[in-house]
């Protein structure tokens, strides 16, 4: 029961927003602190660069390129799923407490746990992505009410608190901390992208491909989550099977993000509500615009924020916030 | 034994005890309304037995099996119902909601089927939605809405409707282009309704079949004549009525009213002039 003029739409921004990627792409690959200009990308792209533009396209900047689309679309996909399940418009990952999860985890691995430079980037999204599911486990857990079942308002309550809470507990960990671990700290939860290399695109890649096409199969089941209670189980859901279940992909989605790209708020909050302006509430239509307009939003955001402060950046994660926060006041007011 | 009942039913939150060990029968091809003062259960009743609450003991049987024990699918294809004040996402159509009817008979990824189109029509129009089809369901009336949400119903293709006080916030007329809708809904397609409704006089001429309720008990079921009696009315909304005829429908109907005041003796001086007012009862069910 679609109007066939909105599936047109839809369309059309589907491919604005690919054109967009594309674009930023490219201008992300011309630009940054190691020279490789324009003229020479085609080249270096097809195999005529010198040793060092090969080097900085295919082992800098495309990897991290990837890894910028591949986490906007999964934290966007999540911040989806989140404020269909919590029946909030300003729920995203960060309320389930998954970035003040990951970065407790984080923190206390840095701070108390010896080990090598070699290992240690590769163990950091391992140990980030267990701190979020474990919080978002926690979350589930105090939430849940036996006769009553699982209560949106008491997730979101609930998920709150414990962020909050996480979060004091980090600042109490950092305190006593050493200068130089607490700036790395401090880096991480800011959202820079510092998973720089294909390995963590390999790491980010098989959650996608998984979870994506699971997602798009439930989302008419995420369109009847929309309607209230009531009418969802008279209309044959399983509430909380199906909520449960929406839930942990959720939460695998913006772990798997968060453990590569740091602590990043606004991609999931935002990208999610701009789609829903442009194609309306069913979700086999927003669900797709979502996830590459979350993509675009990072990518874009860590483009501008990598050349902005010579030679480390910005944080992508403050740039996206920067990026955001007009939208969403715009959006704030016109609704009025 | 009809299609649906009750046996011994219990439901509570917590400690509190809101339905008490409840047995009723929802006859087949009728239209059922409760009544009763707010807090008696009713609505709690009716989420029990459509599974939306769960309950504590005895059990709500359907084709002979119980629902707790069902594919909440499968029920969904028997029992549609229409909650209190249903809320659907903003800028959704008309069409788009009441395609959401059709989720019981989907499977996978949720495309419609030729069938489910021309179910859908057909509910919209025969609730006259037809026109608003294309329109956010924000943007309607409270009738208008109150008429797509039973569209949505419709779709769903059930011999059982139940709605929860489906004239709330309506004026009269919207009031009764909804009750006539379900009237004929039950007349020309046999479909059971079960309906909780506030206004004495609306759920007697409507229904077939009355249930009146008071803390978690049922106090009276039966025919309207059977229920809207002094006696019942006074026990259960402990007020003094007086019980006439509707000249056009024939049903009984609330004619002057006002609240108990004083001891019991005086309850029972006036219960017994207004037996004798009352006319001989004729069969309610037609």
């Amino acid at each position: 029961m679609i109007v066939p003029q909105l599936r047109k739409k839809q369309r059309i921004i589907l491919l604005a927003l690919l054109m967009f990627i594309c674009m930023t792409a490219i201008i992300s690959m011309g630009t940054g602190y190691s020279s490789l200009s324009f003229e020479r990308l085609m080249p270096v792209l097809l195999g005529e660069g010198t040793f060092k533009e090969q080097f900085v396209l295919f082992s800098i900047r495309l990897p991290r390129i990837a890894i910028t689309l591949l986490a906007g679309m999964a934290l966007a996909l999540s911040g989806a799923i989140l404020q269909v399940i919590m029946r909030n418009d300003l729920a995203d990952p960060g309320v389930v407490g998954i970035n003040a999860g990951a970065g407790v985890a984080v923190a206390l691995f840095f701070l108390f746990i010896p080990i090598q430079a070699t290992s240690f980037a590769y163990i950091i999204p391992l140990v980030a992505f267990c701190g979020a599911l474990l919080t978002a486990i926690l979350i589930y857990a105090l939430s849940y009410n036996k006769q009553t079942g699982l209560q949106p308002i008491r997730l979101v309550l609930i998920g709150i608190g414990c962020a909050t809470a996480f979060s004091g507990f980090m600042i109490v960990l950092v305190s006593g901390a050493d200068r130089t671990k607490v700036d790395f700290i401090a880096k991480w939860l800011a959202g820079g992208i510092w998973g720089m290399d294909w390995a963590f695109v390999l790491a980010l890649l098989p959650w996608l491909m998984t979870l994506v096409p699971f997602v798009l199969y439930k989302a008419h089941r995420l369109n009847v989550l929309q309607l209230s209670d009531p009418v969802a189980i008279g209309i044959g859901l399983s509430l909380d099977r199906e909520r449960l279940a929406l839930l942990l992909t959720a939460v695998a989605l913006a772990a798997s993000a968060v453990s590569v790209t740091g602590g990043i708020a606004f991609v999931g909050l935002m990208a999610p509500h701009i789609a829903r302006a442009l194609v309306g509430p069913r979700n086999e239509l927003s669900l797709p615009v979502a996830m590459l307009m979350g993509g675009a939003l990072l990518l874009l955001a860590d483009t501008i924020g990598r050349n902005l402060i010579e030679p480390d950046g910005l944080p992508a994660g403050v740039l996206v916030s920067l990026i955001g926060a007009p939208y969403f006041v715009y959006l704030l007011w016109k609704k009025k | 034994m009809p299609r649906l009942y009750t046996e011994q039913l219990s439901v509570g939150y917590g400690e509190r005890v809101i339905v008490d060990r409840l047995t009723v029968h929802i006859p087949d091809e009728k239209i059922t309304t409760i009544i009763g003062p707010n807090g008696c259960g009713k609505s709690t009743l009716l989420k029990a037995m459509t599974r939306i609450i769960r309950h504590q003991e005895g059990a709500v049987i359907l084709d002979g099996k119980q629902i707790s024990q069902e594919h909440t699918k499968l029920l969904a294809q028997k029992m549609a119902i229409l909650p209190q004040t249903p809320e659907s996402p903003g800028g959704l159509t008309v069409g788009e909601l009441v395609s959401y009817g059709r989720f019981p008979y989907q499977k996978g990824f949720g495309r419609l089927t030729k069938r489910d189109y021309e179910v859908i029509d057909w509910a919209l129009e025969v609730t006259g939605t037809i026109d608003f089809k294309h329109r956010s369901v924000d943007s309607l009336s409270g009738g208008q809405r109150q008429r797509v949400w039973i569209a949505m119903a419709l779709a769903q293709e059930t011999n059982i409707i139940f709605l929860d006080e489906p004239t709330t916030y309506l004026d009269m007329a919207h009031q009764l282009e909804v009750l006539e809708l379900l009237q004929r809904l039950n007349h020309e397609q046999k479909r059971t309704i079960v309906m909780v409704l506030h206004d004495l006089n609306q759920a007697a001429r409507f229904a077939d079949y009355m249930i009146a309720m008071k803390d978690g008990k049922i106090v009276q079921a039966g025919t309207c004549e059977q229920v809207m009696t002094p006696d019942v009315l006074r026990h259960v909304f402990h007020i003094d009525a007086e019980i006439g005829r509707d000249p056009r429908t024939n049903k009984p109907m609330c004619i002057t009213y006002h609240l108990i005041k004083g001891d019991a003796k005086h309850v029972e001086k006036t219960n017994d002039v207004h037996s004798s007012f009352v006319r001989p009862h004729l069969e309610c069910v037609r």
